[in-house]
């Protein structure tokens, strides 16, 4: 592995030059020339959140520069989908982000429907959009619980894994599946909503609007996490903007933008929800949007599930698609941000080219910027309030 | 901003370009050494993000799209432009630092050379590995095997 290695050179400070006011190492910080020392962070890792592995060039308990280094989990989606039919690429996106599939589901399906002009069913948005709030809370819980972690929080994940468990119920009821779900096909979706599932999800969000705030009582209201997470990993608003941030992470510097309400997509324009943004741009801003977010997807699901529409749940779909020659993009928000779909067909029955444009990605490429200047213990909090998810990074 | 805001900026960078309206929205075609002095124009005209960077094997040469987004207003643009098989990779990462990451992904996977990047190592493979997303490369496990 000789080409991820940092240049272990005794020269202190940044071993490039980003653009002014995106550095944050101060130049001459370290004049006692103390010896620096490489750890490797990860890719096996409790606090990495898959494979991630990071270099850390230390100068004591002080992160000097960080480079992440991702690819552990490549599989070649990309190229995969090439000789995939279009109803056959939705099992290989499922597994680039494995916490929110229903949303790549989406994201593709838009895609094929917008190129070949297939008319969505209002029944098939709807469902869409109550399948995809179901699956960002599911997703956002583990990211609070696993973040709770990375500050030291123990307690509540073991809270969160009961309401996940309860949300992968009622996907497993709708979908079939718990996690690789391969429900939203081009056209509508695979089957229609189960007798019953509304009672099973009412249940539920009762008791869960109790859970959440429970949930942040115990996080947010704890002062040592607090302490943990306040100031710590700063992303200002144009750093967020020129390194193309995507989701919580960038509405917490500022950036009010949603793809759900500003490019729309399924049913959200029938519905009724805010977008929460703030400007601090730190872990706990970050952390404020998502718990926030979350409140917000249980206004919505409340909604989907009262206003359901009567009708089909997909659109008459030839067996073996083959969408015009050109090109769309097609975004959602997943739990992570914009997640775009680019599509390039040739008229044949296989993609010609898709590039999924995964917001992680982008979201992990500030690390190396976010962590230089910070300790050790602190790195470990930034990159957990990013909510990465190496599957999607990787593809 | 205007829909036309693009042109204009384009324009008064002198930059020799075509612009189609696609189904996939504004598309903006140059040639290669007007990738920089256009997005850089592009970016201090109010282009704020790189959404997103990519090369396509179009079969003849290797097509790099730049996905771009004005947040007033939302406007989008695709600038596109075309490199020679095993041609050269210019980075833009000074311009949208978003690049850093696609650019080493672009260049590993479609067998460019990477120039003027901070860090032009490969991104998601290891050293010796094929030009992925190249059409000339085949995915082994797509041959079919034959039972006796």
């Amino acid at each position: 592995m000789s080409d991820v290695r940092l240049d272990v050179s005794r020269q202190p400070g940044p071993r490039w030059v980003l653009p002014k006011g995106l550095r944050r190492v101060p130049e001459g910080l370290d004049e006692l020339a103390t010896e620096h020392l490489i750890l490797n962070m990860g890719p096996q890792h409790p606090s990495t959140h898959g494979v991630l592995h990071v270099l850390l060039e230390l100068d004591g308990e002080e992160v000097q520069a960080a480079e992440a280094s991702v690819g552990y989990l490549h599989r070649g989606i990309e190229k995969l989908a090439e000789s995939r039919k279009y109803h056959q690429v939705g099992t290989l996106l499922d597994r680039a982000d494995y916490l929110a599939g229903l949303h790549t589901e989406t994201a593709f399906a838009l895609a094929v429907e917008r190129l070949a002009g297939i008319e969505v069913p209002r029944k098939a948005d709807w469902i869409r959009s109550l399948t995809m709030e179901l699956c960002r809370l599911a997703s956002h819980v583990v990211w609070a619980g696993t973040f709770g972690m990375d500050a030291g929080a123990m307690a509540p994940f073991l809270y969160i894994m009961r309401d996940r468990e309860a949300l992968l119920d009622i996907l497993e009821a709708i979908t079939g599946g718990r996690m690789m779900f391969n429900y939203v096909r081009p056209g509508g979706v695979f089957a229609d909503l189960p007798a019953g599932v509304d009672t099973k999800i009412r249940a539920f969000l009762d008791v869960f609007d109790t859970y959440l705030e429970e949930t942040d009582a115990l996080l947010g209201g704890n002062e040592i996490f607090q302490a943990r997470i306040k100031n710590v990993g700063v992303i200002s608003r144009d750093t967020a903007m020129a390194f193309g941030l995507a989701g919580g992470t960038m509405r917490a510097s500022g950036i009010d933008f949603d793809v759900r309400r500003d490019m729309p997509y399924a049913a959200y324009t029938e519905l009724d929800f805010d977008v929460p943004v703030a400007s601090g741009g730190d872990c706990w801003d970050r952390y404020v949007v998502r718990m926030e977010e979350m409140r917000q997807s249980v206004r919505m699901i409340r909604q989907l599930v009262d206003g359901m529409p009567e009708g089909d749940f997909t659109a008459k779909v030839p067996k073996v698609l083959r969408p015009p020659a050109g090109e769309m993009y097609a975004a959602v928000e997943s739990p992570r941000g914009e997640l775009g779909i680019h599509l390039v067909s040739d008229g044949g029955p296989t993609p010609y080219r898709m590039r999924l444009r995964s917001p992680a990605y982008y979201n992990l490429a500030i690390t190396d910027e976010a962590i230089a200047g910070s300790l050790i213990a602190d790195a470990v909090v930034i990159i957990g309030s990013l909510d990465i998810v190496l599957g999607e990074i990787d593809r | 901003m205007p829909a036309s805001a693009h042109e204009t900026l384009l324009r008064d960078a002198a930059v020799v370009h075509t612009s189609e309206t696609e189904l996939l929205g504004t598309v903006v075609r140059l040639d290669c050494v007007n990738v920089r002095p256009a997005l850089g124009a592009l970016a201090a005209g109010g282009f704020d993000q790189l959404v997103d960077m990519f090369a396509t094997d179009t079969g003849e040469a290797i097509e790099l799209t730049y996905h771009l987004r004005a947040f007033s207003g939302f406007e989008t643009l695709f600038v596109k432009c075309t490199v020679e098989y095993d041609g050269e990779l210019v980075s833009v990462w000074d311009i949208y630092p978003a690049a850093l990451f696609p650019e080493r992904e672009a260049a590993e996977l479609l067998g460019m050379s990477l120039t003027g990047h901070p860090n032009p190592k490969r991104l998601l493979t290891v050293e010796g590995t094929e030009p992925l997303l190249r059409k000339s490369v085949a995915i082994r496990g797509a041959q079919e095997v034959q039972f006796s």
